[in-house]
Order: structure tokens, then C-alpha cells, then sequence
């Protein structure tokens, strides 16, 4: 349940790649060494495991094409965990090394196998494994929230804090917590004597009026192909956002979910640690599941104890019958320019109003564009700077008729070649659309303003609001051959 | 002196080793703590300063008594630090506990580990911080942290303290209560554990331990708690499914104390943050699998909370239960539950993608109400994942490549079993993943990069894992693969390891051996008129690869050789490229070496004549003709004779092997060119007896000459020598070449060790390579002399490295263990006129001492120094350490007990005296050098000295 070793790499796309931050925990390496007897791999000094790292993550050498240590396809990179192998003189294999890497930042840490070396036990044996995992994910947050991800500045001070940081959260290697996002709350009034125990994730009691703020946000996917040989996909999920402030060492509050009639029921719903109780039937509905008819469909109500900070109460998923806005994408080859038609549909049960609402065709593998020569029904369309990109702005709202179309053709003749994809060749593209609308959701999925409650002696105020936002939301071309996005439907 | 520790202490972080070879370890350390002690110092830059010991305790403290001192001098800093000094007191406990645990101090419960125990128990009850601030708290979570340390690498160390530690936490009412709980837990668990690991201990003696009344709860004679094990089982988890029993303690039906303890920590679990519940709850599963007198339902009302929580280690924790307690606690429906959890887990849009990996792992060892198959850390797949479910985890372009592969791998399963339940080969799912396959495939075909070209590879050598025998797919991927090699030539690297894998991993199966057979075909049917030089070059490595397979026929590969060389371009053979020469070259060799070589004969003849007569390059062209003169001359038995010695590892003799590898031009010649790198070291270097004491009696009969008048006079011939500057200026080491024990009976016997000594700082000259003829293993060991040379006299760390040649004709480059110089090695006695005796000798100490101590002397005298060194000393322990370390630089008359006069001569021009004295309290060390520097060296070196003598008495 320890790890022994932790390390922080920045690297800019394989290069200038440095090891920021690192700390060896010595007690568990001594445990690891009692543990592993005559099997036991000592930690090598930071370069190597750097260098070790980089091979197994396949950044190293990124100018030769083939370097068999790299590229083996034996080489079993599918598992959360890595392999770090050592050449001579330590031969050996460190196990399991887990790293998540986003941005310019490769977190990676050691975990402590906490069972007989041999035969290798497997990774869901050990439960220093989701401690790791847990304990990088936290930490990536910590030093990635400092703002923009290549301030370097924001990132240097946030890894000059780590010291203190994990003398709090991880002093000897065994993770105890994640670290507290924004700087540490003015540690409040000190616990009140009375029985109840201070929750150990609550920094300290919050004074004043109660107010309480639950937002649901509710993401939409989509692939769309116009073609009747393909199925259209898309799904929603949700998540409700909390920010309570409320007095007491442990107040109860309770949000109560609600679905219109006929709607259908929320799936997988996952929640966090602090709902205090979990009615069966919230968690039986299950989108890899048989639908079954009879499912419970709400309210759906989450009693918990609010931290101080903002969290995220829970999250679900629902299968609705339309996407809100279908669309139709036809891209021909004509001599020598593309004729471009789009058309988009917005669905009568989505509210008309839109806090955003674009469309984006990108053109690759192709010379920048020359000649654009388009009408849209509605909207304002740019060219990128770069020449390969269309935007259609489609504004606040759509016409009455809720359809917009795009018509025209684009010439390719632009002097320098555009970007490249590996999936967008030839008649394979893609609208992209990017929407925001206030105040809906597609589930019909919402939290009532005086369904909240709250225990507690003031009168608190209670804010809701709720919005629906594209996410991966594709429009394929239907004369191309588009990838396949799920297996599912293929079956 | 301002020192930049922060710089210092990341060098040290990132790189030990070279900081260390530097300075020593011990010296380092010491400076750590007159740094720590020293009250000028910030306590953030002694914050750092305490990293180095945190992260690397056994580096700075080698021994369980040097653990023991510094653990002692922290202990006092600590002690001494006023209380507002948080973050640094706090990583004082930090570094004390790395330092205890990692030299065994704690396990051997040394005397510095129980006072260390003492202070952090009355720390963790030390509740004073409530008034005050809120920072001082961290120390109490800081010490219980520790505490919980030890008793994780020492089980049982605490278990006298269990009913002290129930009754901390049930007091406290802030946040610190996770601190005790997380430790109270941990104890409970050893305790019940040791307890289980007793003869006939049973519900009386959990009552009695949880009571705190240990002395009924450990058997006589067993005062302490701490688990005795030698082997490593009392550290390692208890969970480890089916296969594995846990140990258990029959109690009978009734533990009311340990149940109540148990719904205590469960009921105030939601109060702990994930990670900390995480552990509680693995430990108490734990626990009850221990106490079978507890029923598992006790975590029933957790349960649902559990499965529905969105963080990864609580759900982990929750199917570790299940892996412990299956139907006891979790119904089928649970279960049916739990998969379709994971299954939704492992795709989840929230989740990152380790945490969906992680997911897709635990279905693959999922832990089952009733295993099949005991199948213990294989990958298989539970019975509840039905083809349907497993399609929500279908691969698509759309996924990272790690994502991709471990869904590739996954549903590959499912449709192996499904395709071997009858519903045939042709079922949905697997044609989805051939297709999934092609369209990688295409996307690698349009020029991907790197990254998706490995992933493409990856994901066929799983396809082809999994279903290599369903031959329409096989085929259809070779035919494919062939297209996408013609397309992209810089792909064959990448074909050979698919081939070679496939045929490695997969005997059975004739796939690699299709593969290369098509593409062979396809490679000599491409027109020679559009070939590049690139993709020649590609063409030759496949070519090559194809040559190897004896079921492969190669008349096609030689018509291509031919044509090649003869028609594509004359310019092509008379460029005389030795690369692509050498290519042309491999195939033949290894078509020499084909079983069909009689049908190959003449075309393989003509190709080699034509290269030894027309190809540009005279090396190539003497190596065509070897080829053909071997190929036209040697009968067939002879050649594959000539030729297999060459590839065979390690023939009889070396002859036979310089001469095969002369024909096996790409292997066996590379094999015996090349020097081969070794993973470990075969011998090493063991300092062998001084020869100084032999010396020194030697010289004793010339006691009574006297040749100089008095010390001035002395020094001043002593000195005269020096005007060499060779003079002394070195010191010979002596050592022998032994084999390591590890016995690898191809390195019994070595020749023509060419020995390489690496300095690693400089303090010394560099030495020139030292060749030993031969080592064998049953014959005396070889002696080798190190001439050192010093710039300054420091003790120093060289490394040595080996080129040698094995028995079988090999070199190898091997590295031997470092060598460590210690500071008296350099030790010599002065280096006086050989006609001098010992008066003489006497004056000249008398000399270079007055001339350090009168401060008057001409000379420059900002070098020296004087100092003092006591310790406790019998008179006779004192004669025979005088006798042990110091009889060959002894002066004065050995039988004069009174006072002792050594002189060290330190090479190249340094001296350091000593006047050893008992005086009434101590014996007395008085120090006089002419090099400052060398008294951090002396000190220790003296302090080692007398203290084994301590030892040893």
C-alpha cells in the first residue's frame, strides 16, 4: 500500500526532458528489499530510471525509426503498469512502475508489491497500485492547475511546494490523501467540543452563511454518418458540481435528482466519497446492461457531508432517443476543387438558445485552401489563418425553421501543405461541432432549487443551474469512409 | 564558508554515486549534522539538509552503529529545536525513522530505536497543540505516521500499545484521528496476525491483547511482541486469492471486543479520506480473514456506499474483499453487479486512462465467488463476461494505443473462448477485430507515425497470438502486410520482429514462416528498374531474414541477387558500396548454410563470382571468393561443418573459432569483433597482505647507526631528497585477481586481461592499463600491483573495468566491483636514506615536529596543523593497537610504552605525526600534520581504530 519511489518529468514532445522532482522513500524500500529476498531490484539513480522510463513510454530516441528495446512488438504496453528493464550490471526488472503523463508532465511512481515476488502477482492484487494511481493523479492535478500548462513559472512554484506537500499527504510512501487544490484554506476554527469527529478531508469549518451551489452539467458525444449502412452514435453523461458552504463539523445536506416523466433512467451513476448513504436502486441501472423497462427512474436522492472545497457530487450517464443536432456532411471530388454541402437540424425538444454554437471543418492531408467559395443559410463563416480550417459561426441561435445549411466549393491551391491526420485521407472528414446551451439538459435530468436541503440552523441560499455542451461531437462525410467509433454497433 | 546545499543536496538526490566519489560517505554525513547543528543555519535550508538522510540512510550510514549514532545526534537535534519549528521537526521523525529502519536498528531494537519509540509514543499523546496552533498538530500526524512506519517494517513492534492507540483515537476529535486510525489498524492486524502464528492461542488471548493486558496475551518467555520471522511472509499481504490460505485464529463464535473494535473503525471510516479508507478497510478485510470467528457481514453496511464510489482505491479495497470473503459477503448478484461495474469503469468518460486500464486488469483477474480454474496470476476471463457485456470494450481507431491494446487483448479472449464453444470461426466478434486490424492497418498504409506504426505491430502480433490457426485471417494479414511492406520499405525492421516473435512465441504455429515466404515472393517480383537504393538496402535485411528459414526454397532469392548485381545497374556493383556489399554477402552465407544448398549450387556460384570479380569494393570481393572457394571445393558435410562451428556458441577450441569466423561473415566474424558487454562481473580485484611490515623488521638491524647530527640536520637531508620529483611520489597497492563465486564454467579459464582503472575524482594521476596473461579458476590467483600516484593523499573509490578473452575466442568487457582506497592504504612510512636508523629517524620526527609547532620556521607554514585526539584507552589495548595499525610508521622504541611516536608519510609530500600518550582520564592522540586537509581523514581514521579495539574488548 506504499510506494517507494516517485518521480516528476517535464519534457517538451520527447524533448528537453529533465527530471523536476524526486523522492525516494527508504522505509518501504527496505520493506520492498525484505519482501522481494533474493528477487529484489534495487531503485537505480534518477538518469537511469529516466532514461529506462522514456524507452518503455516509447519517447526515447524519437529521431530513429526502429530501436528494437522500443518498438518490440512483444512488448506488452497495454498494462497501467511498466516494466523498467535493467541492463548490466543490475540486471532486473523494476515492477510495476505506474505513470500518467499529460501536457508537458510525466508523473511516475514505484509501487510496493506487498506479496511473494514469484510468481508475479497480479496487478489487482496489490493495493498499492490504485493508491499510486490515485496519489498521481492528485498530484498531476496539484501541479497542472497552476494555470496555463506551459507556464513554466506557475509549474517551478507549484513543484517548489512539493516538499511540504507531501510531508502532508505522503511523508514516508504511503499516500494518505491527494493534495488540496488552490492554497491550503486559512486553516478555520479549530474543531468545537462537541462529540463529532472532524471529517479527516475537511480542512476546517466554514462560518457564516450557508450557501449552496449545485451545478449539472451534461456532456453530449456524437458520430454521425449520413449513411443508412452505419448507425449514428452519441451519448450523454453528466456530473453534478457542488460548492457548499454550510456550518457545522459534519451537516447533512441532501440533492435530489429528478426526471421528467418517460425519461429515461440514469445510468451508471458514480459518486463521491462523502454521499454518507446510496439508495440499491440508484446504482442498479447500467448502460452495458439489458434496458429493462422497469428501472428505477428517480428521484434520485444523494445524502452527504460537503467538504469545504468545490467537489464533484456524482456522475451518470443516459441513453436519450436524439442527438440534439443531427447533421449531414457530403464532401465530393470535383475536378479540380471540393464540393462542400452541410446541413444541420436542431431538435425540437433542444431549447433554441445557445450560449455558442460552432462548426468546424478542418481539411488535412491537402495544400491550404485557395478559393473558398460558400454560402451559408445563416451564420458568419471564416477562413482560418492557416488556410485549412472552415469556421461557421452559427451565433446565439438558429433560424426558425431549425436548419441551417452550407453550400459551395473550396479549391486546394494554396502553397504549402496543410496538416496531416492518419485517419482523415482522402474523402474521410469531419464537421466538428462545438455548443453550449444554458439552462437544458438532454436527459431532462434536474436538481429543483427547493429539492435541496440543508440541516442546518441558518436559512441557507441555495443556487442550481444546469447546461447541456458538445464534447467529440462529429459530423462524418457521408461519400467517405468514416473510422469506426464503436464496436458496438457493429455487432 | 557559505555552502549552496540546496545544490549540493539535488546532485545529491539525482546522482549519489558522484557526489560520494568526492567525499565519503562519512565525512558528507558529518558535515550534514554540524550543518544541522549549527544554529546560524536557516531550519528551511535544514529541512534540506534532512533529504539526503531521508532518501538515502544506508548510503550515509553504512552500519547498524553508525544508524545507531546519527540517529542519536538527530535525536538531540530534535530535542534541542524550539517547538515552532514545525516542517523541520517534522522531517527530523522523517529522517529518524528512515535511518532506524534502514540499518536494521529497529528490527534489532537497538538502544537509540527504543528511545526514538519513547519519544514518538509520547509525542503522538502529546495533546497540548490543541490550544495552540494548527500547524504544531502536523507533528502529532507526522509522529503517528512514523509510528505506523515502523510497525509496517517491524510487525509487532507496537503491540503493547494497542489498547494506548484505541484510546487516542477514540479521544480525538480532529482531523487527526485518521492518523490513529490508519495506525491503531495496522497494529490490530499484526497482533492478530502473530497471535495466529502461535500454538494454541485462541479467543482469551484476542480478549487479552485487545485489553492491553499483554503479559496474558504473549505466552511466557516471549516479552516482546516483535515478529521474529526471518522470511519476509509477515510483511506481505494475506489477500492473495484462492490459492493462498490465510492463517487463521480459532476464537470460537464469540468476540465481542474484536467485533466492536471492528464496527468502531468501520462505522468512522467515511471520516477518512479515500487512500487512508482504502487501507482501513484492506486491513480490516484482513483481519477478519484472520478471525473466522467474526463474520464478514460486518462490512455489509459499508458495502453499497463502496460500490457506488467514483474513487478508484475504495472500489479496488472493495473487490480485495471480495477476493477474501466471495459468497460469504457478496452474493451472485453482487457479483453480476460488480463485473458490469468494471466493464463501465474501464470506459468511462470521466476516468483517466491509466484508472481504465487498471479497470480492464481486474476483469481480468477477477475475483470469483468460484474459480474455475485456479489459474493464479494468469489473465483469464470471468464467466459473467458474456460476449454482449465485453462489447462495450470493442477497440476502435479512436482509442490510445494502450487503451487499444488492452481492449484488443481483452475481447480477444472472449472471442477465443467463444469461437471454441462451436459457434465457428466466422463469429461477428472476431471478424469486428480483424477489421479493427485492417483499418490500422490502412492508416499505417497512408504514412502514420511512428507511435501508430509499433501500435499496428503490437496489435497484429496479438491477433496473430490469439488466432494464428484461424487460417483465412492469417492469410489475408500476410497478403496484406506484403502490400504495406512494398509501399513502405522502412517498415522491414518492424516485419523481421513480427516474424521473429510470432516464431518465437508461437512454435506451433507456420505463420512467420508464411509471412516471409510471401514476402519473398512479392520482394523478387518487384521490378528492379524502380528500386532505389533504400529500398534495396530493405529488400537485402529481409532477404537475409528469409535465407535463415531451411523450409523457405531460395532460387527466387537468387535469381534476385543476380539480377541485381548483373543487370539493374553495373553502377550499382562498381560503386562498391561495402554496406549493400555486405548485405549481398549475409544472404549468400547463409544460403551456404541452407539445407537445399545442392539445387542452390551453381547460381549461388555464379552470384559469388560474378561479386568477386565485378564488385567494387576489395573486401567484398575477397569475401565472395572465400565463399566460392569454399562452396566449389568443400564437400557438403565439410562446409555445414565449417559453417556451424561458426554459428554454434562456443566451439571447442579458439583456432576453429577464429577460422569460422571468417566464413560467417556477418555473425561469427561480428561475434568474435565485437566485444561483448557482461551483465555481471566474473572477478575481482581482493587486496592482498601488505608488504610493509616485512619491511620494517627488515630494517631493524640497522637500529644503532647514527649518521646525521640532530634534527635540523636531519630534516635537511630528508628534505634534500625530495628535490626529485619522482622521489616517493607513489604508493603500490597490492591486490589479486580472483574469480567471483558465481560459477559460469565458459569463464573458468581467461587470457589476455587487459585491465582499465578508472579514477573517479582527482586526487591521483591516471594509471596506465595493467595486463594479466591469464586467470583460471583452479590455478593460484594472479597478483596485481597498483602504482597509485597522489596529487592529494585522499582515500578515493577507482572503478576497473576488463577486456578479456574467453576460453571459446570471445572478448568480453566486463566491470569489476569498485575498488575503495582507503586513507591508511596511502600510509607509508618516511621514505628515509636506507642507511639510516632509528635515532635518526627520531630526529627526523623531532624535526618536522618542532618545525609545524614553532611558529617561527622559514618555511610556509599556512598548510599545517596541530590537534588532539582522545579516547579511552587500557594501557595494553593501547600497545596492541599500536602494535596492529601503526608498528611499520612506529618510531619510537616499541618497548617504550610511554609515549609513542609515529610519522605517516603520505605521498606525495605530506606527513602527519602522531604522539600517542596515556594521560590520566584518556590516551591522548596528539596530531601534527603539514596538510591541514588530511585531519577530517585522520580523525576518522583514528576514530575507527580505537573503536573496533573497543570491540574487540
Amino acid at each position: 500500500m506504499s510506494v517507494r519511489a516517485l518521480w516528476i518529468i517535464s519534457h517538451a514532445k520527447g524533448e528537453n526532458v529533465s527530471i523536476r522532482f524526486s523522492r525516494r522513500f527508504a522505509a518501504v524500500e527496505h520493506r520492498a528489499k525484505c519482501l522481494a529476498g533474493p528477487s529484489y531490484v534495487a531503485v537505480p539513480e534518477d538518469n537511469t530510471v529516466l532514461q529506462l522510463l522514456l524507452t518503455e513510454l516509447g519517447l526515447s530516441d524519437s529521431d530513429k525509426p526502429y530501436v528494437a528495446v522500443r518498438d518490440d512488438c512483444y512488448n506488452r504496453q497495454r498494462s497501467p503498469a511498466l516494466e523498467l528493464r535493467m541492463d548490466s550490471p543490475e540486471k532486473g526488472i523494476l515492477w510495476p512502475v505506474l505513470a500518467i503523463s499529460q501536457g508537458p508532465l510525466i508523473l511516475a511512481c514505484l509501487s510496493l508489491v506487498d506479496a511473494p515476488p514469484e510468481p508475479r502477482p497480479p496487478l489487482s492484487s496489490l493495493l498499492s497500485v490504485s493508491q499510486g494511481l490515485t496519489l498521481l493523479a492528485g498530484l498531476q492535478t496539484f501541479l497542472l492547475s497552476a494555470g496555463v500548462k506551459t507556464d513554466n513559472e506557475g509549474l517551478a512554484s507549484r513543484l517548489a511546494m512539493l516538499p511540504s506537500v507531501l510531508l502532508q499527504i505522503c511523508p514516508l510512501g504511503t499516500p494518505l490523501d491527494v493534495p488540496l487544490l488552490g492554497a491550503p484554506a486559512t486553516p478555520a476554527a479549530l474543531a468545537p467540543a462537541g462529540n463529532q469527529k472532524q471529517p479527516a478531508w475537511k480542512m476546517g469549518l466554514h462560518r457564516g452563511r450557508a450557501v449552496v451551489n449545485v451545478a449539472l452539467v451534461e456532456t453530449v458525444r456524437s458520430m454521425q454518418y449520413g449513411n443508412r449502412s452505419r448507425q449514428d452514435l452519441w451519448d450523454v453523461f453528466g456530473t453534478v458540481t457542488c460548492k457548499c458552504e454550510v456550518e457545522g463539523v459534519l451537516p447533512n445536506v441532501t440533492v435530489t435528482l429528478t426526471l421528467p416523466p418517460n425519461g429515461s433512467p440514469l445510468q451508471d451513476i458514480l459518486v463521491h466519497p462523502c454521499v454518507t448513504s446510496l439508495d440499491s436502486s440508484i446504482l442498479t441501472s447500467c448502460s452495458v446492461d439489458n434496458y429493462d423497462g422497469s428501472a428505477f427512474s428517480g428521484p434520485y436522492k444523494f445524502p452527504f457531508s460537503p467538504p469545504l472545497e468545490p467537489f464533484r457530487l456524482c456522475s451518470y450517464t443516459s441513453q436519450v432517443p436524439v442527438p440534439p443536432i443531427l447533421g449531414l456532411y457530403q464532401l465530393k471530388e470535383e475536378e479540380n476543387h471540393l464540393r462542400v454541402s452541410v446541413t444541420l437540424k436542431l431538435h425540437e425538444s433542444v431549447k433554441n438558445s445557445f450560449d455558442y454554437c460552432e462548426a468546424h471543418l478542418p481539411f488535412f492531408n491537402r495544400d491550404q485552401m485557395g478559393l473558398v467559395d460558400m454560402k451559408v443559410s445563416s451564420g458568419q463563416l471564416d477562413v482560418s489563418k492557416e488556410k485549412n480550417l472552415l469556421v461557421w459561426g452559427l451565433g446565439q441561435k438558429f433560424p426558425k425553421s431549425r436548419e441551417v445549411t452550407m453550400e459551395g466549393k473550396i479549391t486546394f491551391s494554396g502553397p504549402t501543405p496543410g496538416p496531416t491526420d492518419p485517419l482523415c485521407i482522402g474523402l474521410t472528414a469531419y464537421v466538428k461541432l462545438y455548443f453550449k446551451v444554458p439552462d437544458m439538459t438532454l436527459s431532462g435530468c434536474c436538481v429543483d432549487q427547493h429539492s435541496v436541503q440543508v440541516y442546518s440552523s441558518a436559512k441557507p441560499r441555495i443556487t442550481t443551474s444546469r447546461e447541456l455542451v458538445s464534447k467529440e461531437y462529429f459530423l462524418w462525410n457521408s461519400t467517405g469512409t468514416a473510422p469506426v467509433s464503436s464496436g458496438q454497433m457493429m455487432l | 564558508m557559505a555552502v549552496n546545499w540546496a545544490e549540493r543536496v539535488s546532485v545529491f538526490s539525482s546522482s549519489p554515486s558522484r557526489v560520494l566519489s568526492g567525499t565519503t560517505a562519512e565525512a558528507l554525513l558529518a558535515e550534514l549534522l554540524r550543518e544541522l547543528r549549527d544554529d546560524r543555519a536557516s531550519y528551511s535550508v535544514k529541512v534540506l539538509l534532512l533529504s539526503p538522510i531521508c532518501e538515502y540512510p544506508t548510503l550515509l550510514c553504512p552500519s547498524e552503529s553508525a544508524g545507531e549514532e546519527t540517529a542519536l545526534e538527530l535525536m538531540s537535534v530534535f530535542t534541542q529545536c524550539p517547538p515552532k519549528h514545525v516542517q523541520f521537526r517534522c522531517h527530523l521523525l522523517l529522517a529518524l525513522t528512515s535511518v532506524l529502519v534502514c540499518t536494521s536498528c529497529v528490527s534489532n531494537q537497538s538502544r537509540a530505536s527504543q528511545d526514538y519509540l519513547d519519544l514518538l509514543l509520547q509525542v503522538a499523546q502529546d495533546t497540548s497543540d490543541l490550544q495552540g496552533d494548527c500547524a504544531l498538530r502536523l507533528l502529532r500526524a507526522t509522529a503517528c505516521d512514523c509510528l505506523r512506519e515502523l510497525e509496517a517494517c517491524s510487525p509487532g513492534l507496537l503491540s503493547q500499545h494497542l489498547e494506548l492507540l484505541a484510546g487516542l483515537r477514540l479521544r480525538e476529535g480532529s482531523r487527526l484521528h485518521q492518523a490513529y486510525a490508519g495506525l491503531h489498524t495496522l497494529v490490530l492486524r499484526n497482533a492478530v496476525y502473530q497471535l495466529t502464528q502461535e500454538a494454541g492461542a485462541g479467543a482469551e488471548h484476542l480478549k487479552a491483547l485487545l485489553g492491553g493486558n499483554t503479559t496474558v496475551a504473549w505466552e511466557a518467555g516471549q516479552n516482546s511482541g516483535l515478529i521474529k520471522n526471518k522470511d519476509s511472509m509477515h510483511l506481505s499481504s494475506l489477500i492473495l486469492g484462492p490459492m493462498h490460505t490465510t492463517p487463521t485464529l480459532q476464537t470460537g463464535p464469540d468476540c465481542k471486543e474484536l467485533r466492536s473494535v471492528l464496527s468502531s473503525l468501520l462505522e468512522e471510516s467515511y471520516l477518512l479520506t479515500p487512500l487512508c479508507q482504502a487501507s482501513l478497510l484492506y486491513r480490516l478485510t484482513e483481519v477478519v480473514a484472520m478471525v473466522p470467528g467474526v463474520p464478514p457481514s460486518v462490512f455489509r453496511a459499508q458495502l453499497l456506499r463502496l460500490l457506488g464510489t467514483s474513487e478508484v482505491s475504495l472500489l479496488h479495497a472493495t473487490l480485495l474483499m471480495k477476493c477474501a470473503f466471495t459468497d460469504s459477503l457478496f452474493s451472485a448478484e453482487d457479483e453480476a453487479f460488480i463485473l458490469k461495474r468494471l466493464v463501465v469503469l474501464s470506459q468511462h468518460p470521466l476516468l483517466i486512462t491509466s484508472e481504465k486500464l487498471f479497470y480492464m486488469d481486474c476483469i481480468l483477474h477477477f475475483p470469483e465467488n468460484r474459480p474455475i480454474s485456479c489459474s493464479d496470476g494468469d489473465e483469464s476471463l470471468p464467466v459473467l463476461l458474456t460476449p454482449r457485456l465485453a462489447s462495450a470494450l470493442l477497440p476502435t481507431v479512436f482509442n490510445d494505443s494502450a487503451t487499444m491494446l488492452a481492449r484488443l487483448n481483452l475481447l480477444s479472449l472472449v472471442y477465443l473462448e467463444e469461437g471454441e464453444e462451436g459457434e465457428g470461426e466466422e463469429s461477428g466478434g472476431l471478424a469486428y477485430l480483424y477489421e479493427h486490424l485492417n483499418s490500422l492497418l490502412n492508416i499505417v498504409e497512408h504514412g502514420a507515425s511512428r507511435e501508430i506504426n509499433v501500435t499496428f505491430f503490437r496489435a497484429a502480433f496479438l491477433f496473430l497470438f490469439y488466432f494464428n490457426h484461424v487460417e483465412h485471417y492469417a492469410n489475408n494479414l500476410i497478403e496484406k502486410l506484403c502490400k504495406l511492406y512494398l509501399r513502405h520499405t522502412h517498415l522491414a525492421p518492424q516485419l523481421i520482429n513480427l516474424a521473429d516473435q510470432t516464431q518465437d512465441k508461437l512454435p506451433e504455429s507456420s505463420w512467420a514462416v508464411g509471412l516471409l515466404k510471401a514476402l519473398l515472393q512479392a520482394i523478387t517480383e518487384t521490378s528492379l528498374t524502380q528500386l532505389n537504393l533504400q529500398d534495396l538496402s530493405q529488400h537485402l535485411k529481409m532477404l537475409a531474414r528469409m535465407a535463415e528459414e531451411g523450409e523457405i526454397p531460395q532460387h527466387s532469392t537468387l535469381r534476385f541477387l543476380s539480377s541485381v548485381i548483373t543487370q539493374s545497374s553495373a553502377s550499382l556493383c562498381m560503386n562498391g558500396n561495402w554496406r549493400l556489399g555486405n548485405s549481398l554477402l549475409g544472404i549468400c552465407r547463409r544460403l551456404l548454410n541452407h539445407p537445399n544448398l545442392d539445387s542452390l549450387l551453381i547460381p549461388l556460384a555464379d552470384i559469388l563470382q560474378h561479386l568477386a570479380c565485378n564488385y567494387g569494393d576489395t573486401d567484398i570481393q575477397d569475401h565472395a571468393r572465400l565463399y566460392y572457394t569454399l562452396l566449389t571445393t568443400l564437400s557438403r558435410e565439410k562446409l555445414v561443418s565449417v559453417l556451424a562451428q561458426g554459428l554454434r556458441e562456443g566451439g571447442r577450441q579458439v583456432k576453429k573459432r577464429t577460422l569460422s569466423s571468417i566464413m560467417a561473415e556477418s555473425e561469427g566474424l561480428t561475434s568474435t569483433l565485437t566485444i561483448h558487454r557482461m551483465d555481471k562481473a566474473v572477478f575481482r580485484l581482493v587486496e592482498a597482505q601488505s608488504e610493509l611490515n616485512t619491511e620494517t623488521h627488515a630494517t631493524k638491524d640497522t637500529d644503532q647507526n647514527e649518521t646525521v647530527d640532530g634534527p635540523d640536520a636531519a630534516l635537511t637531508a630528508y628534505r634534500a631528497q625530495f628535490e626529485d620529483p619522482c622521489f616517493a611520489s607513489d604508493i603500490t597497492l597490492n591486490y589479486q585477481l580472483t574469480h567471483l563465486t558465481t560459477s559460469d564454467s565458459r569463464f573458468d579459464q581467461l587470457f589476455s586481461i587487459r585491465l582499465h582503472i578508472t579514477l573517479t575524482d582527482d586526487h591521483y594521476e591516471e594509471l596506465s592499463d595493467i595486463s594479466v596473461p591469464c586467470l583460471f579458476r583452479e590455478r593460484p590467483t594472479p597478483k596485481v600491483r597498483l602504482r597509485l600516484k597522489p596529487r592529494r593523499p585522499y582515500p578515493t573509490v577507482l572503478q576497473a573495468s576488463a577486456i578479456f578473452t574467453s576460453q571459446d575466442g570471445l572478448s568480453w568487457l566486463t566491470v569489476l566491483p569498485d575498488i575503495h582506497v582507503s586513507f591508511q592504504q596511502v600510509f607509508k612510512p618516511p621514505p628515509v636514506p636506507s642507511t639510516w636508523g632509528r635515532s635518526d629517524k627520531l630526529s627526523l620526527f623531532e624535526g618536522l615536529w618542532d618545525e609545524v609547532n614553532s611558529q617561527t620556521g622559514e618555511k610556509d607554514l599556512v598548510d599545517c596543523a596541530t590537534s588532539l585526539f582522545c579516547c579511552q584507552l587500557k594501557e595494553d589495548a593501547l600497545a596492541a593497537l599500536v602494535e596492529k595499525h601503526f608498528l611499520p610508521f612506529l618510531l619510537s622504541d616499541p618497548a617504550d610504552k610511554e609515549e609513542f611516536k609515529v610519522l605517516f608519510f603520505l605521498p606525495p609530500h605530506s606527513h602527519v605525526l602522531l604522539k600517542i600518550k596515556s594521560e590520566e582520564d584518556a590516551v591522548h592522540f596528539n596530531i601534527t600534520t603539514d596538510s591541514w586537509q588530511l585531519l577530517p581523514h585522520i580523525s576518522s581514521y583514528l576514530l575507527t581504530i580505537t573503536t573496533s579495539q573497543d570491540v574487540q574488548e
